[in-house]
C-alpha cells in the first residue's frame, strides 16, 4: 500500500516537473528569445 | 587494478540511479542551451556566426572521438575518477569560454575542452556503472531512467540558461554554469565502486575491441546509431529553417522545440522500460521505422502549425529512445567489463552521423535550394536502420574458457 502510494507520488512529481518546464517554454519572453535565437541561426 | 564482471554488485540500485541520473541531467542539460549564447557572444566579441558554429561542431566531434578513450579509462580506473576529471574540464571549459577573446581560444575551450568534458560525464561512463551494479533483469529500465534524466536535463536547461543570460549577462551565466558543472563531483562519489578482485584470466581491452568489431551485431548497432545521429541532429538544427522557408512563424518553431523536449523524456523512459519485456532489436527497428513513417507523413500533408506540433510530438517520443536499448544490447552481448568503452565507440558512430546530418543538410540546401533531398535521405536511412537492427543478436557472446599460462 505504502509502496503504491510512493510510486503514485513519484509519478505525480515527475508529471508536475515536466508541466512546469513546458510552461516555461510558453512564457512569452522565453518564447520570443528562443524564437529569435532559432531564427538568427539561419 | 582490473575489474571483473563476475564481482558482486557493490552499489545499491537506488544510489546508482539517483546519482547517475542527476549527473546526466547536468552534463546533457548544460550543453543543450549553448545556442542561446550565439547572439550575445558574437555581438560582444565581434565574431561571425561561423566562428561560434565551428566551435560547436568541434565540440560534437571531440565528444564523439574522446568517448571511447573516456570509456576505456572508466572501465580501467573507475567511473568516479573519469567523472571528476570530466567535471573539472566542464567547469574549466565554461570559464575559458566566457573569457576567450579570440576564435582559436573559443574553439579550444567551447569546442575541444567541453567536448572532452562531455565524453567523461555523459551516458557511456554512467552506463558502465549502471551495467555493473544493476541486475540484468532491470538494466534496460535503469538505462531508460538515466536517459530520461538526460532528456529532462536538456528540456530543463534551455529556459534556465535563457533566464541566467537575461538576468546575469552571458559571461556571468557561463560562470554560474561552471559552478553547476562542479556539482558532478559530489554526485560522482555515489558512483564510486569498490576495487574488484584481480583476475589475470580476464579478457584484455584489445581483445574486447577485436571481439566487438569482428561481431556483426556490434557493427549493425553502430550503423543504426549513425542513422539516429543523422536524423536527430538534421531535424534539430535545420527544422527551424525549413519552417521559416515555408512561411511559418517563429512561435511554431519554439513550440515544436518544447514538444520535442517534453515527449523525449517520455520516449526514452518508455523505450528503456519496454526493453525489459520485448526484444530490444525489435524496439530499435520499430523506432527507426516509425521515424521514417513520421517524416513521410509530415512531408505529405499540408504544412501547418498543427502538423508541425504533431510531428514534433511523435519525433520527441522517438528522439533519444534509441539510447537505452542500444546500450542495453551492448551490455547483454559483451558483458559489462568494457561497457563504457564499447558504448563510447557506438556513440562515436552517432556523432559522425550527427556531423553529417548538419553538414549535408546545409550543403544540399545550398546546392538544391530546398531540404527535400535531405528529408528523403533521412527517410531512406531510417528504413535502412530499421532493417539492419532486425538481425542483431542479443544473446551473450560465447567465449572460449581462458587457460592459465
Amino acid at each position: 500500500m505504502k509502496k503504491g502510494l510512493a510510486r503514485v507520488a513519484i509519478w505525480l512529481a515527475v508529471g508536475a516537473a515536466l508541466l512546469l518546464v513546458f510552461a516555461a517554454y510558453l512564457n512569452p519572453e522565453m518564447a520570443f528569445t528562443l524564437a529569435n535565437q532559432l531564427w538568427n541561426c539561419f | 587494478m582490473t575489474r571483473t564482471a563476475a564481482a558482486p554488485a557493490p552499489l545499491s540500485m537506488k544510489q546508482v540511479l539517483l546519482c547517475g541520473a542527476m549527473i546526466v541531467t547536468l552534463s546533457m542539460g548544460i550543453r543543450h542551451g549553448f545556442g542561446l549564447w550565439l547572439q550575445p557572444i558574437t555581438m560582444d566579441r565581434g565574431w561571425t556566426r561561423e566562428t561560434f558554429a565551428f566551435a560547436l561542431a568541434v565540440q560534437n566531434l571531440a565528444w564523439g572521438v574522446a568517448g571511447p578513450f573516456a570509456g576505456a579509462l572508466a572501465d580501467r580506473f573507475g567511473a568516479f575518477k573519469v567523472l571528476i576529471v570530466g567535471s573539472l574540464l566542464y567547469a574549466g571549459g565554461l570559464v575559458l569560454m566566457a573569457v576567450s577573446t579570440s576564435g582559436l581560444a573559443f574553439t579550444g575551450s567551447a569546442g575541444l575542452l567541453l567536448g572532452m568534458a562531455q565524453s567523461g560525464t555523459t551516458y557511456a561512463v554512467v552506463y558502465g556503472v549502471i551495467g555493473r551494479n544493476v541486475a540484468p533483469e532491470k538494466r534496460s529500465w535503469a538505462m531508460g531512467v538515466a536517459a530520461a534524466a538526460g532528456s529532462f536535463g536538456q528540456f530543463l536547461m534551455v529556459p534556465t540558461e535563457n533566464w541566467l543570460i537575461g538576468h546575469l549577462g552571458w559571461q556571468q551565466a557561463l560562470f554560474v554554469l561552471g559552478c553547476i558543472a562542479l556539482a558532478i563531483i559530489p554526485l560522482a562519489a555515489g558512483l564510486k565502486e569498490p576495487k574488484f578482485i584481480v583476475n589475470p584470466l580476464q579478457q584484455s581491452l584489445g581483445a574486447a575491441l577485436r571481439e566487438a568489431f569482428a561481431y556483426p551485431s556490434f557493427l549493425l548497432l553502430m550503423a543504426g546509431y549513425f542513422v539516429c545521429g543523422f536524423q536527430v541532429v538534421f531535424i534539430g538544427v535545420h527544422m527551424p529553417s525549413y519552417l521559416k522557408d515555408h512561411g511559418l512563424s517563429q512561435d511554431v518553431a519554439t513550440g515544436a522545440l518544447a514538444l520535442i523536449g517534453l515527449f523525449n523524456v517520455i520516449g526514452t523512459y518508455t523505450a528503456g522500460a519496454l526493453g525489459q519485456r520485448l526484444p530490444k532489436r525489435y524496439i530499435l527497428s520499430t523506432i527507426y521505422a516509425l521515424r521514417s513513417v513520421a517524416i513521410v507523413i509530415f512531408l505529405s500533408v499540408p504544412l501547418s502549425p498543427t502538423s508541425v506540433y504533431v510531428f514534433a510530438s511523435v519525433m520527441g517520443v522517438l528522439w533519444l529512445s534509441t539510447v537505452p536499448p542500444t546500450n542495453a544490447i551492448v551490455a547483454q552481448v559483451f558483458g559489462v567489463r568494457y561497457l563504457s568503452m564499447l558504448g563510447g565507440f557506438v556513440f562515436l558512430s552517432h556523432q559522425v552521423g550527427s556531423f553529417l546530418g548538419v553538414w549535408l543538410g546545409g550543403k544540399l540546401y545550398d546546392s538544391t535550394g530546398s531540404y527535400d533531398v535531405v528529408w528523403w535521405i533521412a527517410v531512406g536511412l531510417g528504413v535502412f536502420a530499421a532493417l539492419v537492427n532486425l538481425p542483431v543478436r542479443e544473446s551473450a557472446i560465447v567465449r572460449a574458457a581462458p587457460q592459465p599460462a
